[in-house]
C-alpha cells in the first residue's frame, strides 16, 4: 500500500509542479495594470492578414475599424452621417456623380499624408478583378467597372486587363477626388462609411503581400508588436490620429478564440474585457454575468423564404396564408433575444415602420380562409435548415408545427449545410422554404430593399423579380433630397410586403459580456461596440 | 531486422496513395461550396469567385485536383489556404501544439494506465482492484466532449487553477489541463486491458513454475509477468497514439489551442480538400512508423514474431 500512495503522490506532484512551472507571464487578462487596456475576444478563426480592402468578414473588419479610419461615419448619438477622414462628400443634382474632398494634415502611420491619389489607386487595385480582392463588388456601381472585369470563363483565372483605372474614378487636385456612378445614387455617401474602403499608403500599394501582417494604417491604433499568424492581435494608441474623436483604449488585444462557448468561459474567468453571447448561452447569460452585460437592437432581420421557381407557392394569396399562420410572438420567443418582426427592414434604421406588413398578424382562421382562397396547396411543404446551426432542426420544426396545425398542410424537414441551401437556390432547384437572414453594409433601407428584392439583386434569396419594385428603387435611387428617398423606399418595402417573396420573422438582439473594467458604447444607431468603450 | 522494416515501408507506399486518394474523395462529395462558405452570407463578386477557382482548381475533375495536391505534397509546395493563409507557416505554428499536447497527455495516460493496471492485475479483487474497475467503467461512459467542457468550467473558470484555454502561458501550463482530461478518459482502457493481461499471466503454467523455483516475488513479476502481459498492451498504444491526432480535433476546438487538430477542422469545414489530404498524409505518416516502431518492439519482447 506505501507504494500505491507514492506513486499517486509523484502523479499529482508530477502535475502540480508543470502546474506551477508555467513561462512566469502572467495572466493576460483584462483586470489589473493601471493604464487603459481590454482584451477582446472575436469568436473566430485568427485572421490571416490585414487588408480591409481585401476583407469584407466581421473579424476583418473590426480589426480594419481600430487600424483604418473611414470617410464618413455614423454619429452614435444622432444617427446622422459625420465627416472623419473627409471633408465633404457632395454629390451633383442627379446624385450620380460625387465630389469628396478629404480633410488636410491627416497621415498614414508611416508618416506620409493621405492624399486623394492614395484613394483612388486603392480603390482601382480592388476594383481590378484579377486582384480577387473581397472588396471588388463595391465598386461595381462605378462607371467602368465592366473595363476591369471583363467576363471570365468558368475556371479560367481572370487575366490582368490592361485597362487599370476605373474611367469613374478621378483624381481632381491633392485632397478632391470624384467618383462616378454608371446610374443615380442617392445612398452613396452612406456606403462610404465602409472600413472595406479605407486608403493604403503608397509603399503597401507596391506589394501588399509583403504587408499583409505588418499593415500601415491611417486609423487611431497601430500594431503594438510583430504579429505572425495565428497569434492575437496587439495594438497600441497611435499618436498621429488627428482626424476625430479617438477612442479611449491606451492599449487593445483581440484574442481570436474560434469557439464561442470557450470564449465564453474565458469571459468567465476574468480573461476577457469584452465578448458575444454564443447561441447556446442566449438563456443564462443574464445570471452567469450580473451587471455584466448589454443587448442591442441588431440590424439584422431574418425571414422564412419562398421558392420564386415552384408554382405551387406562385399565388401571393397563399403566401399571406403562411405568414398568417405563424406565431410570431411564440417563435421569437423561442429563438430567444428576439422580437417579432412585420417589416422587411431591421427597426434600428432610419426608415423602417413597426408596422409595415398587413399579413404578419397571428390569425388562423383567416390564414385558413386564405390558403382556401388561394386554391389550397396540394403536397407536402418541405422546410430545408442549416445543420451546421445548433437551433436550424427546432426552429424548422417550430414552424413547420404551426403550418400544419394552423393550415392543415403536411410538413417535412431537410436538414443540409448551408451553403448547399443557397447552391440549391441559386440554381432555381431548391424544394421549399428555407430561413434567410440579411444585415446591412451600410445603414440604409436601401441596402435590404435591393439586394434582397431588386431583380438579380445580390441577395435575393427568393429569385424575386417584379419591374413596378424596381422602378421605385431606381426613383429612391434617383433622389437627392434624403427624406424623399426614404418615402419612395418605403413604396418598394410595400409593394414586396403585398407580393411576399418572403415573410419576415423576428428580429434578434445581440448580447455581449464586458468587464467591470469598461463600459461598451451602446447605440441605438450603430449597436455596441467594444473599441469605443468608456473606462472606469 | 532490416528487410523486415523497408518490406513495411515500401508496403506502406500503395496503402498510403489508397488512403489519401479516400480521404480526397470524401472531401470532394461533402455537399457545400467551400468559397461560399468562406464568404458566409455575403455575395461574392463574380471575379473574386472566377479567380479563387482558378487559384485552387476547383473547377477540375476529382482526380486532376487530387493529383495537384499529391504533387504540392511531395514537391513541398503547400500553398495556401482559401482564406489566404501560408500552410507551411500553418505546419510550422500546429505541429508543435499537437505534438505537445499528444505527449503530454500520454505521459498522464500512461503513467496512469501502466500503474493501476499492474497493481490491479496483481492484486486481484483487492479494493484497489474492485475501485479501478468501477472508475474506469464510469470513465468510458463519459461523453469526451462532455468531460471538456465540465473540466474547464470547473478549473479554468471557477477555480482557476489552470489556464481556460489558448497557449498564451506556453509548455506546459496551457496544456495541463486538456492532456489531463484526455489522459485521465483515456487511461481507462489501458488500465483494463493491462488488469486483464496480467491476471491471465499469472495463472501461467511457467509462473508457477518459475514460484515453484523459488524465485523471488519482483522476480517474477518483471522477467516473467510483466514483458509477457505488456504484448497486447503495447499494440493498443501504439494504436492509441496514432489515433490521438482524431481526437485532437475535439480538445484543440474547445481548448482553443492551435493545433494540427483545429486546423484539420477548419480544413473539413472549408471543403479544402488539399489540406485535409495534407494532414491525413501527415498522420498516415506518423501511424506507419508508430506501427512499425511498435512492430518492432514487440520482436524484441516475442521472439516469436521476429521472423513472420
Amino acid at each position: 500500500m506505501r507504494r500505491l500512495t507514492g506513486v499517486i503522490g509523484a502523479a499529482l506532484g508530477l502535475a502540480l509542479v508543470l502546474a506551477s512551472c508555467g513561462d512566469g507571464k502572467s495572466s493576460s487578462g483584462g483586470s489589473g495594470s493601471g493604464s487603459k487596456s481590454e482584451v477582446i475576444a472575436i469568436a473566430a478563426d485568427p485572421l490571416e492578414y490585414i487588408n480591409p480592402l481585401n476583407e469584407n468578414g466581421s473579424p476583418g473588419i473590426q480589426i480594419a475599424m481600430a487600424m483604418f479610419a473611414p470617410l464618413v461615419t455614423t454619429d452614435p448619438n444622432t444617427g446622422k452621417l459625420q465627416n472623419v477622414m473627409a471633408d465633404s462628400v457632395t454629390p451633383d443634382k442627379t446624385s450620380q456623380t460625387w465630389t469628396i474632398k478629404l480633410k488636410p494634415g491627416n497621415t498614414f502611420q508611416n508618416g506620409q499624408a493621405v492624399t486623394a491619389k492614395d484613394y483612388v489607386d486603392s480603390w482601382n487595385m480592388t476594383a481590378e478583378g484579377s486582384n480577387a480582392w473581397k472588396n471588388n463588388g463595391f465598386f461595381s456601381k462605378v462607371d467602368g467597372y465592366e473595363a476591369l472585369n471583363p467576363p471570365t470563363a468558368d475556371g479560367a483565372t481572370p487575366k490582368p486587363t490592361a485597362v487599370k483605372t476605373l474611367s469613374g474614378l478621378k483624381q481632381v487636385d491633392n485632397l478632391t477626388f470624384t467618383v462616378k456612378l454608371k446610374v443615380p445614387f442617392s445612398q452613396f455617401g452612406l456606403t462610404l462609411q465602409y472600413l472595406g474602403l479605407a486608403p493604403l499608403p503608397e509603399e503597401v500599394r507596391k506589394n501588399p503581400d509583403a504587408y499583409k501582417r505588418k499593415p500601415i494604417g491611417n486609423g487611431p491604433y497601430k500594431l503594438a508588436a510583430d504579429w505572425n499568424a495565428g497569434d492575437d492581435i496587439k495594438l497600441a494608441k497611435w499618436d498621429g490620429y488627428k482626424a476625430s474623436a479617438a477612442p479611449e483604449a491606451d492599449s487593445i488585444t483581440y484574442r481570436f478564440i474560434p469557439n464561442a462557448d470557450t470564449a465564453y468561459n474565458e469571459f468567465l474567468a476574468g480573461n476577457v474585457d469584452f465578448t458575444d453571447v454564443p447561441s447556446t448561452k442566449v438563456k443564462s447569460f443574464k445570471t452567469d454575468a450580473p451587471d455584466q452585460w448589454v443587448t442591442s437592437v441588431s440590424s439584422g432581420a431574418n425571414y422564412l423564404v419562398f421558392p420564386a421557381w415552384d408554382a405551387r407557392y406562385k399565388n401571393p394569396k397563399l403566401r399571406h396564408a403562411f405568414s398568417e399562420a405563424i406565431d410570431r410572438k411564440a417563435f421569437a420567443d423561442l429563438v430567444g433575444l428576439s422580437d417579432p418582426a412585420k417589416g422587411l427592414i431591421a427597426p434600428d434604421i432610419n426608415g423602417y415602420r413597426a408596422d409595415a406588413c398587413k399579413y404578419c398578424d397571428f390569425d388562423a382562421s383567416k390564414a385558413k380562409a386564405d390558403l382556401q382562397a388561394a386554391g389550397g396547396f396540394s403536397g407536402v411543404v418541405n422546410i430545408s435548415y442549416s445543420t451546421t446551426s445548433a437551433t436550424g432542426q427546432i426552429f424548422a420544426e417550430a414552424i413547420g408545427n404551426m403550418l400544419r396545425q394552423n393550415l392543415g398542410l403536411q410538413v417535412k424537414y431537410t436538414g443540409k449545410q448551408g451553403s448547399e441551401i443557397t447552391e440549391l437556390a441559386d440554381s432555381r432547384k431548391l424544394d421549399g422554404l428555407r430561413f434567410g437572414g440579411w444585415g446591412h453594409d451600410y445603414p440604409s433601407i436601401e441596402d435590404y430593399l435591393t439586394p434582397m428584392f431588386k431583380s438579380n439583386g445580390d441577395a435575393n434569396f427568393a429569385g424575386y423579380s417584379n419591374p413596378a419594385l424596381d422602378a421605385v428603387l431606381a426613383k429612391g435611387d434617383a433622389e437627392p433630397d434624403q427624406d424623399k428617398a426614404i418615402k419612395l423606399y418605403q413604396q418598394a418595402e410595400d409593394i414586396a410586403l403585398e407580393d411576399m417573396p418572403l415573410i419576415p420573422l423576428y428580429t434578434k438582439s445581440n448580447a455581449y459580456l464586458h468587464s467591470a473594467k469598461i463600459d461598451p458604447r451602446v447605440s441605438k444607431y450603430v449597436g455596441v461596440s467594444a473599441l469605443w468603450a468608456t473606462f472606469k | 531486422m532490416i528487410r523486415f522494416v523497408l518490406r513495411r515501408v515500401l508496403a506502406a507506399i500503395p496503402i498510403g496513395l489508397v488512403v489519401t486518394l479516400g480521404v480526397y474523395a470524401l472531401v470532394f462529395a461533402m455537399p457545400g461550396d467551400p468559397l461560399r462558405e468562406l464568404a458566409g452570407d455575403k455575395p461574392i463578386p463574380a471575379a473574386v469567385l472566377a479567380a479563387k477557382r482558378a487559384q485552387f482548381h476547383l473547377d477540375d475533375p476529382f482526380i486532376v485536383q487530387y493529383l495537384l495536391s499529391m504533387k504540392d505534397i511531395l514537391t513541398g509546395h503547400f500553398g495556401t489556404t482559401f482564406s489566404g493563409g501560408d500552410i507551411a507557416d500553418q505546419l510550422r505554428l500546429r505541429i508543435p501544439v499537437t505534438l505537445k499536447l499528444t505527449l503530454l497527455a500520454n505521459a498522464f495516460q500512461w503513467t496512469l494506465g501502466l500503474f493501476f493496471g499492474i497493481y490491479a492485475g496483481f492484486k486481484r479483487n483487492g479494493w484497489v482492484d474492485r475501485s479501478l474497475l468501477l472508475t474506469t467503467l464510469v470513465l468510458l461512459a463519459v461523453p469526451g466532449l462532455v468531460a471538456y467542457f465540465a473540466a474547464q468550467y470547473l478549473f479554468g473558470v471557477e477555480l482557476k487553477w489552470f489556464p481556460v484555454s489558448g497557449v498564451l502561458e506556453g509548455f506546459p501550463r496551457s496544456y495541463l489541463l486538456p492532456a489531463l482530461v484526455i489522459g485521465v478518459l483515456g487511461f481507462a482502457g489501458l488500465a483494463r486491458l493491462l488488469r486483464t493481461s496480467i491476471v491471465e499471466t499469472v495463472n501461467a503454467d511457467y509462473v508457477k513454475t518459475a514460484r515453484a523455483k523459488g524465485l523471488g516475488e519482483q522476480r517474477v513479476l518483471w522477467r516473467h509477468i510483466l514483458p509477457n502481459a505488456l504484448l497486447p498492451v503495447i499494440t493498443f498504444i501504439g494504436l492509441d497514439l496514432a489515433g490521438m491526432f482524431g481526437g485532437a480535433i475535439i480538445t484543440e476546438s474547445i481548448f482553443n489551442l492551435p493545433g494540427l487538430g483545429q486546423f484539420m477542422f477548419q480544413a473539413i469545414k472549408l471543403k479544402e480538400g488539399g489540406v485535409v489530404v495534407l494532414l491525413s498524409t501527415l498522420a498516415f505518416i506518423s501511424f506507419i512508423v508508430i506501427n512499425l516502431l511498435v512492430d518492432v518492439l514487440y520482436g524484441v519482447l516475442d521472439p516469436r514474431v521476429r521472423n513472420v
